[in-house]
């Protein structure tokens, strides 16, 4: 694959460029956490591209916690603006991988969730430190981008170095191509040397990995009724909220002047009422019924529907968990 | 072509109530706002309330649609205080309906409980509809009392249809009720049918389906020939929202119908 390198200098001006064809988002470390921020000419471009995947998840920009998806009885067409995220990590990859399955894997197609991914453009990051919560090596991702991403680049002492992997990412580079510089071999090794560090790095966190057949095990303790209730659980929903690959969400009716306004809001599984139908029969009243349907949401049911698993191995949902539960601890026992 | 959006409900007006129960009311619409088959659900918006998901009760066949719905909840409740002429609004069709080129030539075997009627009613007059194409059709029905029976007004002319096979039970009877009395099993005792090909459809409560299923596995329907209306929260309807997922299964999507065979390693699979 071909690589591109964008010089030190350069970059803020490739940026700069890039904002003026749409809104961009990029990384920013304050106060211990990373944040996508949006980039503006006022303020001061201070990206940190080497830190790990930012605190929130990056599934707001194209399944927005609450969004307005229909309005009655007239109903109206609402746009979305060009978007670049710039430096997203590859367990967010993830997420939008298993979130393009759900909303335009299928029909109908969501148009909501369609108009925002044609309009985003993906632009990730190598993430050469990983840290513990982090276990992308589990779920079988490298630590940058190699799909979902239009193009991903690994921070070099010697600039940005770009590999594309869509028609849209190419169109990039060839947009912008004075200011790419040729490629040395040092360029390569160095990168190649980034990766191998941090997959080292990932491999020493998470030395254990995840059974093989991790869906049967999930399937075969929910047929015994095996549950790993956790009492530490307070169900602050944390984990779920955090999680880049949930996509459960539900649809709500506000009025609004004389019309009706449908909106979509997160939801999630470990609600009582989650699953409760009109006449009070509930499959999953006890916590511990709801607490084991994340895993089996995520490590059976999603697998036999797709065919991978809806982790992404981000571990925001071990740090977020107010009970200091652990995922990789449940699965491990499995 | 652009997506259409599949959480806009489609306005359409009720033209008439029917009550059919002290807590079950039909509610026919003015007009069709989409071509269904019998079992397919749809959701239906009460304005600035909210929506719930239903299963017609009409036939596919006419030329508007009807809803059989008892008041249970939030959405209900709002609905029941809607008057002819009020504007509703619709989603769908959704899900997979009853398969009927799997019942032509046999004999169907259909068993409803309380409301759970609603559906089957909509699948009684598909079968109608094409009565030659089936050997018979059998419905057995249960409500809790002579007074919560849905669509007195229609049975005694259903019963009078040849080829047709209607019995009904209520589990307290009183001074008028001359029929069966018990639970929707007391009319299961017999089941003149052949068990080995024929289909068999349930509808109803929780408890209804359970033991009903357990029947009809009993005396020998095949697993896959058990056909179920699971109730489930659907809130999308099209396989996104994730919160009707019983199994491997999205039962808005995969279903709402779903064969014993399907559903038979769920822990309580009709909770």
């Amino acid at each position: 694959m071909k690589s591109y390198l964008l010089s030190p200098d350069k970059i803020l001006t490739f940026v700069k460029e890039l904002s003026r064809d749409g809104s961009l988002y990029y990384p920013m470390f304050e106060e211990g956490r990373t944040h996508l921020v949006r980039f503006d000419d006022a303020h001061e471009f201070k990206p940190d591209f080497a830190k790990i995947r930012t605190a929130e998840n990056i599934k707001q920009f194209f399944f927005p916690s609450r969004d307005t998806v229909a309005k009655f009885p007239k109903d109206d067409v609402r746009q979305v603006d060009k978007r670049y995220l710039f430096g997203v990590k590859n367990c967010d990859l993830r997420g939008v991988d298993i979130h393009d399955r759900v909303f335009m894997g299928w029909e109908p197609v969501d148009p909501f969730y369609k108009e925002r991914r044609d309009k985003t453009i993906m632009i990730s990051a190598d993430c050469p430190e990983p840290e513990d919560s982090c276990f992308c090596n589990l779920l079988g991702l490298n630590p940058y981008g190699d799909a979902v991403c239009d193009l991903n680049f690994t921070e070099l002492p010697a600039g940005l170095l770009f590999e594309s992997y869509t028609k849209r990412g190419e169109e990039i580079i060839d947009a912008y191509k004075g200011m790419f510089t040729e490629v040395k071999n040092d360029d390569e090794k160095a990168r190649k040397s980034i990766r191998e560090k941090a997959i080292t790095k990932l491999s020493k966190i998470n030395s254990k990995p995840f059974k093989k057949d991790l869906p049967a095990r999930v399937e075969a303790a929910d047929k015994a009724r095996i549950r790993d209730a956790r009492d530490e659980c307070v169900e602050c929903h944390a984990c779920l909220h955090a999680c880049p690959t949930c996509y459960c969400f539900l649809l709500s009716d506000y009025k609004k002047g004389k019309d009706i306004e449908r909106v979509r809001i997160w939801d999630t599984c470990y609600y009582a009422a989650y699953a409760r139908v009109g006449g009070g029969a509930n499959p999953r009243s006890r916590i511990d019924e709801r607490f084991w349907n994340r895993f089996q949401c995520k490590f059976d049911f999603f697998n036999k529907y797709e065919n991978t698993l809806a982790c992404s191995g981000c571990g925001r949902c071990l740090l977020g968990c107010s009970a200091k539960i652990d995922i990789r601890e449940i699965l491990w026992n499995l | 072509m652009e997506p259409i959006n599949p959480y806009y409900p489609i306005p359409v007006k009720i033209k008439e109530i029917i009550p059919e129960t002290p807590n079950i009311t039909t509610f026919i619409l003015d007009g069709k706002p989409f071509d269904f088959e019998a079992g397919q659900f749809a959701e239906l918006t009460i304005p600035s309330v909210g929506e719930a998901p239903f299963t017609p009760s009409s036939s596919p066949y006419d030329d508007h649609m009807e809803f059989t719905i008892m008041k249970v909840g939030r959405v209900t409740d709002a609905l029941f205080n809607m008057k002819e002429g009020d504007l509703v609004g619709v989603r769908g069709p959704f899900g997979k309906p009853y398969p009927l080129q799997n019942f032509k030539g046999k004999e169907v075997f259909i068993v409803g409980g309380g409301v759970g009627f609603a559906p089957l009613r909509s699948l009684f007059l598909a079968l109608l509809h094409d009565l030659k194409n089936y050997k018979k059709v059998y419905i057995r029905y249960g409500a809790r009392t002579p007074q919560d029976i849905v669509y007195k007004r229609l049975i005694p002319e259903w019963q009078k249809i040849d080829r047709v096979d209607l019995l009904m039970t209520v589990d307290v009877g009183d001074e008028s009720w001359k029929g069966r009395v018990g639970v929707v099993t007391v009319i299961l005792d017999k089941i003149p049918v052949d068990v080995k090909t024929s289909p068999s459809v349930v509808c109803g409560p929780p408890l209804m389906m359970k033991f009903s299923t357990q029947r009809l596995v009993e005396v020998g329907f095949k697993h896959e020939n058990i056909y179920l209306s699971m109730e489930k929260n659907m809130s999308c309807g099209v396989g996104k929202c994730n919160h009707c997922r019983v199994g491997k299964f999205y039962v808005c999507k995969d279903g709402p119908v779903l064969t014993w065979q399907d559903v038979k390693d769920i822990e309580e699979p009709f909770l």
